[in-house]
């Protein structure tokens, strides 16, 4: 069953990109011409204090970041001699730095202006400090850089715990799906399923706008969910964090019993627990979807219902013997 | 858990050697092999209740400690192959230790 696409890597964002999405969250005004917005990528999803590069220390500098100058920064160029000032504001552009933030509304130095805009590097004011800054822009840049996938399946949330459904194509995703919204779950995505990695290791599933609280139903046809549940049956995005799939050609052998073992299932390198429901006609698979869920939300809390059940037993033999 | 006694059953009786008992994981294994059998296929525990071996909860049931003998019940053709695999297992001491 191929259901997941192959991930793909966000190598670089534009600074033009960075400004037109983020410029209004993160308070940023331009100072040198749009012009500069036009080459300048940002290479690495962190900030960089240029600290030890304005005092003209360039080795490990973290050239494809963008370069973050604070009160430090700024007092330190304003009290060397002009010369200096270009010389190392030069060197620094030579080294195609993505773009230049300045925070707390500091005024940059017309040489700043000068040899910046020269160089085709884009230059920002931000009203907010550098800690505020830079607390924003990482969990942006995060966002943009996530590492994304498209799984085929149908994304619930059930009682919070994020549930992606995995099964072949007729195997009864959208109808166990629809059970799911009439006992009061929510959607999120239906059939393709986007998912970017946070953090490296949290998965995080959310449907395309464009089909945002639709789904297919064989037979019906396409249903809106939104209209006929309400908005609260419908989520923009959640995180993954049970995959249960359908399947007809489980063997016997296969199939967990005792729910001692655990199973992961791979997206985007992160290991999501999943679980493996053998699809029998007569089957109400809506239920066993939701029992587990809760069976993992059992976990998460730390009980094991399985493990519970095997202690009690091994404690009573231990007695009767 | 009936009480219904097969037709011509063939029984034998195997040892529970291993430390802990059949706690979950050994009950899975036994579960896992009588289901491969089409026949019917009960399990006693000495002095203890009978069960049907291919229901992992039944066999938990019996709480068969170490040192406990179980005896299995099964139709004529399915008993060479079942005994065999069912000894090896007992041997194995369930991968259990």
């Amino acid at each position: 069953m191929k259901s997941i696409s192959l991930p793909e890597y966000v190598e670089s964002i534009s600074v033009r990109d960075f400004y037109n999405s983020f410029a209004e969250r993160l308070l940023l005004r331009l100072v040198t011409s749009r012009k500069t917005l036009s080459r300048s990528t940002i290479r690495e999803r962190s900030l960089n204090r240029p600290a030890l590069a304005v005092t003209g220390y360039f080795k490990y500098f973290a050239n494809k970041r963008i370069q973050l100058f604070g009160a430090g920064e700024m007092g330190f160029l304003r009290e060397q001699k002009k010369e200096h000032r270009i010389q190392v504001l030069e060197k620094m552009a030579t080294k195609r730095i993505p773009c230049v933030v300045i925070s707390r509304n500091l005024a940059p130095t017309p040489e700043m202006i000068e040899v910046f805009e020269r160089f085709g590097v884009p230059v920002f004011r931000t009203s907010l400090a550098s800690k505020a800054f830079t607390t924003e822009v990482t969990v942006l840049l995060e966002e943009r850089f996530a590492p994304r996938t498209t799984v085929h399946g149908t994304l619930l949330d059930i009682r919070g715990i994020g549930t992606l459904v995995r099964g072949e194509s007729g195997a009864g995703k959208s109808e166990a799906a629809l059970a799911l919204l009439e006992r009061g779950h929510s959607l999120v995505a239906d059939d393709m399923v986007r998912v970017k990695l946070l953090s490296d290791h949290t998965p995080v599933g959310f449907g395309d706008e464009m089909s945002r609280g639709f789904m297919e139903c064989r037979g019906i046809g396409i249903i809106n969910v939104e209209e006929l549940f309400g908005i609260r049956f419908v989520r923009i995005e959640k995180k993954i964090e049970l995959v249960v799939t359908f399947t007809e050609d489980l063997e016997d052998d296969q199939i967990d019993r005792t729910g001692l073992d655990r199973k992961n299932f791979d997206i985007l390198g992160a290991d999501v627990p999943h679980m493996e429901i053998p699809l029998r006609t007569g089957r109400d698979m809506a239920r066993l979807v939701e029992v587990a869920a809760m069976v993992q939300a059992a976990r998460q809390l730390g009980h094991d219902s399985a493990d519970d059940f095997n202690q009690k037993l091994i404690q009573k033999m231990k007695q009767e013997n | 858990m009936s009480n219904q006694p097969l037709e011509n059953a063939h029984t034998f009786t195997l040892e529970v050697s291993n430390k802990m008992g059949v706690h979950a994981r050994p009950a899975a294994m036994i579960v896992r092999i009588a289901s491969h059998f089409s026949g019917e296929i009960w399990v006693t525990k000495k002095d203890g209740e009978r069960v049907n071996a291919k229901s992992i909860m039944g066999i938990m049931m019996l709480a068969a400690a170490r040192g406990s003998e179980l005896t299995f019940e099964c139709t004529p053709e399915d008993a060479p192959e079942l005994e065999k695999q069912m000894s090896d297992l007992f041997a194995s001491k369930f991968q259990d230790e």
